[in-house]
């Protein structure tokens, strides 16, 4: 260890941290420790004068370690880990200290906070010491993806794969292809027909020589890992069946929210209360009309059924609105004399050419009815002399008056609700679900089509309420993503995951139920645990866990964390 | 209590002209750019709302598109060509129907055809009763003007103005009782006393003659020609119900009458043409829409006018005989104007107008005495 070479490097980000941290100090401090061979400061430690500076001193001072002291790790830890490669060194043996986003942002005390930088470095040194050089390494990619779900996501994803030339597994529960697509008449805003855009699509998956379907089947297990995923499935015939896949793409999509929940619209109860896509159903059968077979007069769409409520769902579910609208036109346009209300608390079309179709709607004479989310108004059946089927009794929020409104037909927009087999799915391919059951992706923003699990995809409306441009969207996406890595051929894994130690493990399997991502294996016949490098995400969970002290962090050895804490205090 | 919609409102009132408040959705500009809108009269966003909800009886005993002067202020700054301003003086017009106990501003309103056959057949009337009583019971004698033998006695038309003006007056009266039953005496209402009623009695006659809400309106231009049309129209109003001997003597040239004559003349024809120029030239918001209606009004208007005054220069002229066939003219205009348009059409809002701005004040002061503790004094806010 005394031969070790330590190259300090402290940033000053501009003036981030030098303005409240005396930088030059904390590497002169840094020169101080034993086993450091030059420590130097540095306006922008990230610039290519700075990742030059610190090759040079690799190469001519002969340094081993390199402890950077600059901002947080997740900002540039591969910057510098990269830099170092190129000067020859292993990208392990590179510590960094955050003397920004851990001091200077957060500290008003130039002194103290000098004070703290400089233990933060002298920890970094001490952690480098006793890092390891390690090398990650590359595991094969099966090209053929399972697409669950013959929607109208799935069904996108599944021919943008077969067209790439692409193996596509594509699996559908039902005895169908279409998902809830195949439910609708029209869509807004153009008023194309759903069943038109569906059976082109459907009939060109049905041709393709790379996709098979299998209807009516289930997934029952997936084992494997990235790349290399053995999903089971339960087909048409009873029978379990293994494939191979290299990538899965989950893309289950909705249900709709049983209106009967809410009482005071007696769903179930009043006839002529219907949901959206049991309109949807009379607009296709081209027969409008009450269930004793009348023409409404009155025709009332109530909106949020079960959304943006404290009780139901909190969250909105985005269609419904435009869909509403749409409703609106077409009643209109298929009985020019009725009256079409839209009993909303929010109003929200958005979405391309879908405030046009607002207008629209409005201007077709629809009436906009606002209502509190914590009055919901309420339906009874009228009497002989009301001359009409229902009263709507609702409280108008902006002239304050509570209004009694005629109605013969109530259509409820019904919010979109996770499946109910969505919490299973979850479990199967190893993804976690929110608060609401909708599965979630590994970054909102910047990756919103990959899950924490590697190799698993999310797409459309069974991660949250989508329209239809959103789901085929979602769907090239995610396609986009399981081709990139198709054509990479090998998946690389990275060289920081954990290791059982087969002769201490008892394979008492306590790490096997910590584990959050699914990464142990047991070996029965042998009696001990296995950690699939894949799949591990060394968060360290069945090292902390594990009561034999058999399992080993790669990178967070025990050795290191010590050195780090002794070298802080 | 809940308000029962009636979905159909919204299509009655377009008959009324309130044809874009479809477009509304609620955004609030028109009550925001408006200098009259104030609580608890939030107009024209109110009544624009209670239109779309087909909230009829609200909509019947509101006050609000009374103390809407239709500046054009509000359809002006409305995002969706709404045209707020225009459904308001629908919503007018609707209610001279609603007030109308006799159903004849209804059927006048709801058809132009019907409008034009009933002025006409008025007319018609007019000229043949005018025409026997002068032949049959006035002076006989077509070529004799003024003085003893007159073929239309001053004396005799002078009672036909009083009766017609009494029957009109009563039953403008009757719609105005109606008028206040329902904007005074519905459950959103304050009950207001007597002494109430007396102490601000005075704002009828002042805003009557004065108009001077109708200058907040951030444009003054349709303040100015409507008081010099309003003016012009009492002036000669009064000439004619108390001075028609004087206006129809001669030789001697009664000066005070004259003067007063010209200038109210002046006035009508003057100001009834601007409104004509600018309903045609439509770039004012409060000219854009023209209800069949608007052009009756104006058209009988400057007919009246004009026919007095070719009456009054053949007169003048020597030519008394031609002077009484205009005479009779100009009477086939008088009357079906003032018989059709005071208690059931456009006119009835010189009584409905002062009225609602009073009736508003006294709400306001019986809200506010209602919500002081015992023993405090009102002390209402002036006139909104």
């Amino acid at each position: 260890m005394a031969e070790e070479r330590i190259g300090v490097y402290v940033c000053n980000c501009g003036t981030n941290i030098g303005k409240i941290v005396d930088v030059p100090a904390v590497a002169q401090a840094a020169m101080e420790i034993p086993g450091v061979a030059v420590a130097r400061s540095y306006k922008y430690m990230c610039s290519n004068p700075g990742q030059e500076m610190i090759a040079k001193d690799i190469t001519e001072n002969k340094l081993t370690r390199i402890v950077v002291a600059s901002c947080s790790p997740r900002m540039h830890e591969g910057t510098f880990r990269a830099a170092i490669k190129r000067a020859g060194l292993n990208p392990y043996l590179l510590e960094m200290a955050n003397i920004r986003e851990q001091c200077s942002w957060i500290h008003d005390d130039p002194v103290d906070a000098t004070e703290k930088a400089k233990a933060l470095v002298h920890a970094a040194v001490q952690r480098v010491k006793f890092n390891e050089p390690l090398e990650s390494r590359s595991a094969p990619m099966c090209p053929s993806t399972l697409v669950l779900g013959g929607g109208v996501t799935g069904l996108t994803a599944a021919l943008e794969l077969a067209d790439a030339g692409q193996q596509v597994y594509l699996v559908e529960k039902q005895d169908h292809l279409g998902g809830n697509v195949a439910r609708l008449d029209l869509t807004a805003p153009y008023l194309d027909s759903a069943q038109d855009i569906l059976r082109n699509w459907i009939s060109r998956v049905e041709r393709h020589p790379f996709i098979r379907i299998f209807l009516n089947s289930e997934l029952t297990e997936l084992k494997g890992f990235n790349g290399n995923f053995k999903p089971r499935l339960r087909t048409e015939d009873g029978e379990s069946l293994e494939l191979d896949a290299g990538s899965v793409l989950v893309c289950t999509g909705f249900k709709e929210f049983d209106a009967s929940r809410i009482a005071q619209y007696g769903y179930g109860r009043l006839p002529d209360v219907i949901t959206s896509f049991e309109l949807e159903a009379m607009l296709r059968a081209g027969k409008l009309q009450t269930k004793s077979g009348k023409q409404p007069r009155y025709v009332s769409i109530i909106h949020c059924v079960g959304s943006r409520s404290k009780e139901f769902h909190r969250y909105c579910s985005r269609v419904c609105c435009t869909a509403g609208l749409k409703y609106a036109f077409e009643v209109k346009s298929a009985i020019p004399s009725a009256h079409v209300s839209n009993l909303y608390s929010d109003m929200e079309s958005f979405g391309k050419g879908c405030e046009d179709f607002y207008r629209k709607a409005s201007e077709a004479r629809t009436s906009f009815v606002m209502f509190a989310k914590n009055q919901l108004p309420s339906i009874r059946e009228a009497s002989a002399l009301d001359g009409c089927g229902m009263l709507i009794t609702v409280k108008e929020q902006l002239s304050g008056e509570e209004i009694e409104m005629p109605a013969d037909l109530v259509v409820l927009m019904v919010s979109m609700e996770p499946r109910e087999d969505a919490s299973l799915i979850a479990r199967l391919v190893n993804i976690s679900c929110d608060k609401d059951g909708w599965f979630i992706e590994s970054h909102p923003k910047l990756d919103p089509v990959a899950t924490t699990t590697d190799g698993v995809y999310i797409a459309g409306a069974c991660q949250f309420p989508r329209d239809i441009p959103e789901s085929v969207t979602q769907g090239r996406a995610a396609v986009a993503r399981i081709l990139a890595k198709v054509a990479q051929g090998k998946i690389t894994v990275d060289a920081v995951y954990s290791e059982v130690q087969d002769k201490l493990c008892s394979g008492c399997r306590t790490c096997f139920s910590l584990c959050p991502y699914g990464a142990v294996e047991y070996d029965a016949e042998k009696h001990l645990s296995h950690i699939i490098s894949a799949v591990c995400k060394a968060c360290g969970c069945c090292a902390a866990g594990c009561p034999a002290g058999a399992i080993k962090v790669r990178h967070y050895t025990d050795e290191q964390i010590y050195g780090q804490i002794e070298g802080v205090l | 209590m809940a308000v029962r919609a009636n979905p159909d409102l919204i299509d009655e009132l377009q008959q009324f002209g309130a044809r874009d408040a479809v477009k509304c959705y609620q955004c609030g500009n028109c009550s925001a750019a408006c200098a009259h809108s104030e609580d608890p009269y939030v107009f024209p966003r109110k009544s624009m709302h209670y239109l779309q909800m087909g909230l009829e009886k609200p909509l019947r005993s509101a006050l609000d598109p009374w103390l809407c002067y239709y500046c054009g202020k509000c359809s002006e700054q409305c995002p969706r060509g709404a045209e707020p301003g225009e459904t308001m003086m629908g919503i007018r017009r609707w209610l001279t129907a609603e007030y109308d106990f006799t159903g004849i501003s209804r059927l006048l309103y709801r058809s132009w055809r019907t409008e034009l056959i009933t002025v006409l057949t008025v007319a018609l009337l007019t000229g043949i009763g005018f025409l026997s009583f002068g032949f049959l019971g006035g002076g006989g004698n077509l070529s004799v003007y003024d003085g003893p033998g007159a073929f239309l006695p001053a004396h005799d038309i002078h009672i036909f103005d009083w009766t017609m003006g009494i029957i009109l007056a009563l039953l403008l009266s009757i719609n105005c009782v109606r008028m206040w039953q329902f904007t005074m005496r519905n459950e959103h209402s304050a009950p207001v006393s007597f002494s109430l009623y007396a102490r601000y009695l005075l704002l009828l006659p002042l805003h009557f003659f004065t108009q001077k809400r109708f200058r907040k309106c951030e444009n003054k231009t349709p303040w100015a020609n409507h008081l010099v049309l309003m003016l012009s129209y009492l002036t000669m109003l009064i000439l004619i119900m108390v001075f028609l001997k004087q206006m129809q003597s001669g030789p001697k040239v009664n000066w005070y009458v004259h003067v007063f004559g010209y200038a109210s003349a002046i006035g009508l024809v003057g100001t009834a043409s601007f409104a004509v120029w600018g309903r045609l030239k439509k770039d004012a918001a409060y000219h854009r829409h023209s209800h069949e209606s608007d052009w009756m009004f104006l058209g009988l208007l400057l007919f009246v006018a004009v026919t007095g005054i070719i009456q009054h220069v053949l007169h003048r002229a020597g030519f008394p005989m031609a002077a009484n066939i205009t005479y009779v003219v100009h009477l086939m205009g008088v009357v079906p104007m003032l018989g059709l348009e005071v208690p059931f059409s456009k006119w009835s809002h010189l009584a409905y107008r002062p009225l609602a701005v009073y009736f508003a004040q006294l709400q306001q002061a019986a809200q506010a005495e209602r919500a002081l503790p015992l023993g405090g004094s009102a002390k209402p806010q002036p006139a909104a």
